[in-house]
């Protein structure tokens, strides 16, 4: 507090606090402010009453108020300031930190173009493959089904073949019994036996 | 003759009139003017304190702030988190009693609180729209507002009575509560100094010793400054709790 301060120090003080540049105008402003008011008081421009007390009272209790609180309310007003530019600052900090992070990791992805074009390009032949394999199967089933229909009508056309030949030589060998059966054929082919053995003899071949 | 109670009156400081509509007479009172002054000063301490919108606030804005988070804690303590719809008029209402009261309190200034139409009309205005909030509100189940719960029956004609009574005495008490303080102590310090200004001029050597209840007479101004704050805080207090007792009756 200014009660430990020395008193010329308090008085130096005192003198600059009069507003004016050096001590010749200084001194002039004291004596021209002392001047009117004294003017104004003695010309009645300012009545001094009880409202003049009130006005000292509280000029004197305003100026101890302000000095008191001053200093106490700026150091916490400052605190808080200080505070909040804090919370701000870090804020920021961690807001610049997610970017960069963010950044980073984006930045392993990079290649991620390039491979995913790859990847593609793999898959697309995959499946073009996998297409030429299916039409693959596709006609070796096919042709599996046509070589057995086939072989399935060779085997039929040969057993209808060997049947009918079967009926072929039956119906023969039926009529040629029937006819050896027969009388007159009998006689027939004994008579171009005998004629055939004639002829032989005859022709002394026995 | 010096009256205490001079500084009271209401008086015109500009008048508009004319022979027209049954003497039609406009006039800018000393109270109106100190209306206006109160509104330009709370206006110019937000403009000031807007700090340009800036994100770290300046010394003027962690006042202003922490006066709005002393508000808006009180109003959320008093009225119900979910209440914040009644912290502009809360604040408000605080603000323009409490610069009402200091700048009252700078010598040659009238002193807006000291009105009785200022401050009964502050009380009735709020009392009936609280009255009306709390009838919208809570329609024909606001009237056991005034049956206190778990009295016997026979008692109910007398108590009912008394909660009315004592329901309506709101509308007076709490103006006159703010307007009988800030009378009472600018009545004080009127008589106070018409005292010791006697004091001062009758000799130097009276002059010197009257500095001594000079300094108690300081220390009354000091204490009419914290009376300033207080009844603007009780002011402020009482209609979050009437707002309150209308949102939740009991």
């Amino acid at each position: 507090m200014s009660s430990k301060q020395p008193p010329a120090e308090r008085a130096s003080e005192l003198i600059e606090s009069v507003p004016a540049s050096n001590i010749v105008s200084k001194t002039g402003a004291i004596v021209l402010g002392t001047g009117l008011a004294a003017t104004a008081i003695s010309q009645e421009l300012y009545v001094v009453n009880e409202e003049t007390v009130i006005l000292a009272g509280f000029a004197i209790l305003a100026t101890i108020i302000a000095r008191s609180a001053h200093g106490p309310y700026s150091e916490w007003a400052r605190g808080q300031i200080d505070k909040i530019k804090g919370i701000l600052n870090q804020s920021r900090a961690e807001h610049t930190q997610a970017v960069k992070d963010r950044i980073n990791s984006v930045e392993q992805m990079k290649d991620v173009v390039g491979l995913t074009k790859g990847l593609f390009a793999l898959s697309k032949e995959t499946v073009q493959l996998e297409a030429e394999i299916f039409e693959q199967r596709q006609r070796v089933a096919m042709a599996a089904e046509l070589k057995s229909v086939l072989d399935s009508w060779v085997r039929y056309e040969q057993q209808a073949k060997e049947a009918e030949q079967a009926e072929l030589a039956k119906s023969v060998i039926d009529k040629v019994l029937k006819s050896l059966s027969d009388e007159r054929a009998q006689k027939d082919i004994l008579l171009s036996a005998v004629t055939e053995v004639e002829q032989l003899v005859k022709n002394k071949a026995i | 003759m010096f009256s205490p109670l001079d500084q009271f009156e209401t008086i015109s400081l500009f008048s508009l009139a004319a022979p027209i509509l049954g003497n039609f007479n406009i006039a800018l009172t000393n109270l109106g003017f100190y209306c206006f002054l109160v509104f330009v000063i709370i206006f110019g301490f937000h403009v000031i304190s807007n700090n340009n919108l800036a994100l770290v606030p300046s010394h003027y804005s962690i006042a202003l702030e922490s006066f709005f988070a002393s508000i808006a804690n009180m109003v959320r303590s008093q009225i119900g988190e979910n209440k914040e719809i009644y912290l502009p008029f809360v604040y408000s209402l605080f603000l323009f009693i409490l610069v009402s009261n200091l700048v009252s309190n700078v010598p040659y200034n009238f002193a807006v609180t000291s009105s009785a139409i200022v401050c009964l009309g502050l009380s009735v205005t709020i009392f009936l729209s609280v009255t009306i909030l709390a009838l919208t509100k809570h329609g024909i189940k606001f009237f056991s507002f005034f049956v206190p719960s778990g009295c016997p029956l026979a008692l109910v004609p007398l108590l009912v009575l008394i909660e009315l009574i004592s329901y309506f005495a709101r509308s007076v008490s709490l103006g006159l509560r703010l307007f009988a303080n800030i009378v009472a102590g600018h009545t004080l310090l009127a008589i106070l100094s018409s005292f010791l200004i006697k004091l001062f001029s009758t000799s130097i050597l009276v002059f010197f010793v009257t500095l001594i209840p000079f300094a108690l007479f300081t220390a009354i101004i000091g204490l009419e400054i914290a009376v300033s704050f207080i009844q603007a805080f009780v002011f402020s207090l009482l209609v979050c709790s009437y707002i309150k007792d209308a949102e939740y009756l009991h």
